[in-house]
């Protein structure tokens, strides 16, 4: 008994601050345990987008179609900003999420008009028109070329700090403090009052809304925020790779993001970097042997639909609960997608 | 001029109806199942396929108006028996999920089978050239076109509206639940009325196979027109439909006259707009 009161105050303990601590500690090993840096870097990246996204889909219940446009906006801003204007870092990071974030805050203010699958049907439309225009602008996109030669600044403040950026391991590290300094913003919204409020148009956007909330605003918000780190992380990825492609802002990123989402685990902030994690590395090395990878990834989308539709993180919650015997006072924060009947049902067979 | 333009208007048209048509599976499926179905443009890509397959196998275009549908229709009839009926009545993110990664697979699928290069094929012979009115040329294939389009919408209308399944199905837009308390094995109607819609978006990719490139990708090109098409219309309106899938090919042709490089932009501009103008489409009726 006294055990099993021990471990539910490490449980809590752990939903509180002690996991960033860990998942801090574990992000500071990951380089050393890669093959290459430069995949770790990739890893944190799309972890950074992975996140941003469960803001909207884990804790806003927001399914976007269209993550690869904003974080392609990003990625396209910052490239344009090192090729053309300055070599400042921190600019050009500021131009991308700037850009990224007035993309987001737009087409959430659209896509909010209409509600559900509609909303995926916009986004996904506005993530092809995104695309057609970097396709087709190609004085200033590069076109299907794209853009290459990006340089990558380095981290320098006049008077104050000096950081050679060009090993990719100091890179990482670069990366990391921008991609924990997004975490812990990120979790701290969720458990904000403002996050509480997302979480209820999450379950019942109808009671929100005659608690007298206007979820419309409050969703655009959530667009925005995620915009804000969707173009971060973009921006990031460009001055890694060096280049900026037409495939950035295509669908597939957008069908990667959301994959790294269900393997992880919806409305759980850690599962998606798992997710992300699970996702570049099996990628990573499928793709060393077969052309056609992608069947592989989304063989694995189909079988975590079917049977594990909370992800990996919730698997793995469970089992670590009924291991430890600990019951914690329930606490709703994830999303409970895969109990929700529908208001149309469709004859009781399910 | 005025002659290019009504050309343009022409070939628009003939665009237009296979968005229409396309448009129109997409939303019986979704109206009735709940289903966005995001593997439509890949059955609309599998049908350009299989018509390549059947015209370089027997080289007969006719054959393959025949064989593409069956054929689609029954890939739509498996996937619907072994994935899709698992999902019924759960959150509507898995059902995008899980045909998202059926599009996917297919799509890589189709380029192991037949390369990344895009294929292409020529019509039949009584079908090539133009006829010349008025000194405007209409090409022979895409008249064949609009009129096959014209037929099969409807044939749609017709069986939607004037006969038993029909009502069925309409009856199961609205309420499946209790359309099953009436006695009807909805899950049965489910099954065939997937099948039904893949086999036209199927027939609708072995329509245009011949004016076009067939290639791996063309299916999440009509994807993403489609949602445009049905976001400018309006959801659950047969009219609806028709009007967005013909402003959409008539708009992108028309555009191609003044700048190329927009013809498609513009169709997604054209959807901005009705959705800040009118929400619900031009002809919704239910959200």
């Amino acid at each position: 008994m006294l055990v099993r009161k021990r471990f539910e105050k490490l449980y809590i303990l752990f939903e509180g601050y002690l996991s960033t601590v860990i998942l801090t500690g574990i992000l500071i090993i990951l380089p050393f345990t890669l093959p290459y840096t430069a995949l770790a870097n990739e890893v944190l990246i799309f972890s950074l987008v992975a996140v941003s996204f469960d803001l909207c889909l884990g804790y806003t219940g927001i399914m976007m179609f269209c993550q690869a446009a904003i974080w392609g906006t990003g990625l396209y801003a910052t490239a344009l900003t090192l090729l053309h204007f300055t070599q400042n870092i921190f600019a050009a990071i500021f131009f991308g999420v700037l850009s990224a974030t007035i993309l987001a805050v737009i087409v959430g203010a659209i896509a909010t008009k209409r509600a559900h699958t509609y909303m995926v049907l916009i986004t996904m439309a506005f993530s092809e028109l995104i695309y057609f225009i970097a396709y087709q602008w190609d004085d200033v996109t590069g076109g299907s070329d794209g853009l290459t030669g990006i340089p990558r600044p380095n981290l320098e403040i006049p008077g104050i700090i000096s950081i050679d950026l060009q090993a990719q391991l100091n890179y990482y590290f670069f990366i990391l403090f921008f991609f924990l300094l997004s975490f812990i913003i990120i979790k701290r919204i969720t458990i904000s009052p403002f996050g509480r409020i997302l979480q209820g148009i999450r379950e019942n956007e109808a009671r929100a809304q005659s608690i007298g909330y206007n979820t419309r605003i409050y969703k655009i918000v959530v667009f925005g925020i995620a915009g804000m780190f969707m173009g971060l992380s973009g921006s990031l990825y460009v001055m890694l790779v060096r280049y900026a492609h037409i495939s950035n802002v295509g669908i597939d990123i957008s069908g990667n993001i959301i994959m790294m989402e269900l393997i992880g685990g919806m409305g759980t902030l850690f599962g998606p970097i798992l997710g992300a994690f699970l996702f570049t590395i099996t990628a990573d090395i499928a793709s060393a042997y077969w052309d056609r990878w992608l069947i592989i990834l989304g063989v694995i989308c189909i079988v975590f639909v079917l049977f594990a539709r909370g992800g990996i993180w919730v698997l793995m919650r469970d089992l670590g609960k009924r291991f430890f015997n600990v019951h914690p006072p329930q606490r709703k924060t994830t999303a409970t997608f895969y109990g929700d009947k529908l208001e149309k049902s469709t004859g009781g067979q399910i | 001029m005025t002659n290019l333009i009504l050309a343009q208007c022409f070939n628009g048209l003939s665009l237009g109806i296979i968005y229409v048509i396309v448009a129109m599976s997409l939303t019986i499926v979704w109206g009735l199942m709940n289903i966005l179905n995001f593997a439509h443009g890949l059955f609309f890509g599998l049908g350009a396929y299989f018509a390549y397959t059947v015209v370089t196998v027997t080289g007969n275009f006719w054959l393959c108006l025949i064989i593409v549908p069956l054929a689609t229709g029954l890939v739509g009839l498996i996937l619907e028996y072994s994935l899709l009926r698992r999902l019924y009545g759960l959150h509507v993110l898995y059902q995008i999920l899980l045909t998202f990664g059926i599009a996917l697979v297919g799509r890589e699928i189709i380029i192991l089978i037949y390369g990344p290069i895009g294929k292409s094929f020529y019509p039949p012979s009584i079908l090539e050239g133009a006829i010349s009115i008025g000194g405007i040329l209409f090409p022979k294939y895409r008249i064949f076109l609009l009129f096959v389009g014209i037929l099969l919408i409807f044939g749609m209308w017709m069986f939607l509206e004037k006969t038993k399944y029909g009502s069925i199905v309409r009856a199961g837009t609205e309420d499946s639940e209790m359309v099953s308390c009436l006695g009807v094995n909805i899950s049965k109607v489910f099954f065939l009325i997937f099948g039904l819609a893949i086999a036209i978006a199927g027939f609708s990719g072995a329509l245009v196979a011949p004016i076009r490139a067939i290639e791996p990708t063309m299916g999440w090109l009509i994807l993403g027109i489609c949602f445009a098409v049905v976001v400018i219309g309006g959801m659950g309106s047969f009219v609806g439909a028709i009007i967005g899938g013909l402003i959409a090919g008539l708009s992108q042709s028309l555009v191609t006259l003044i700048m190329p490089s927009a013809s498609i932009i513009v169709i997604y501009l054209a959807m901005v707009f009705i959705l800040l103008v009118k929400p619900r489409g031009l002809m919704g009726i239910r959200d």
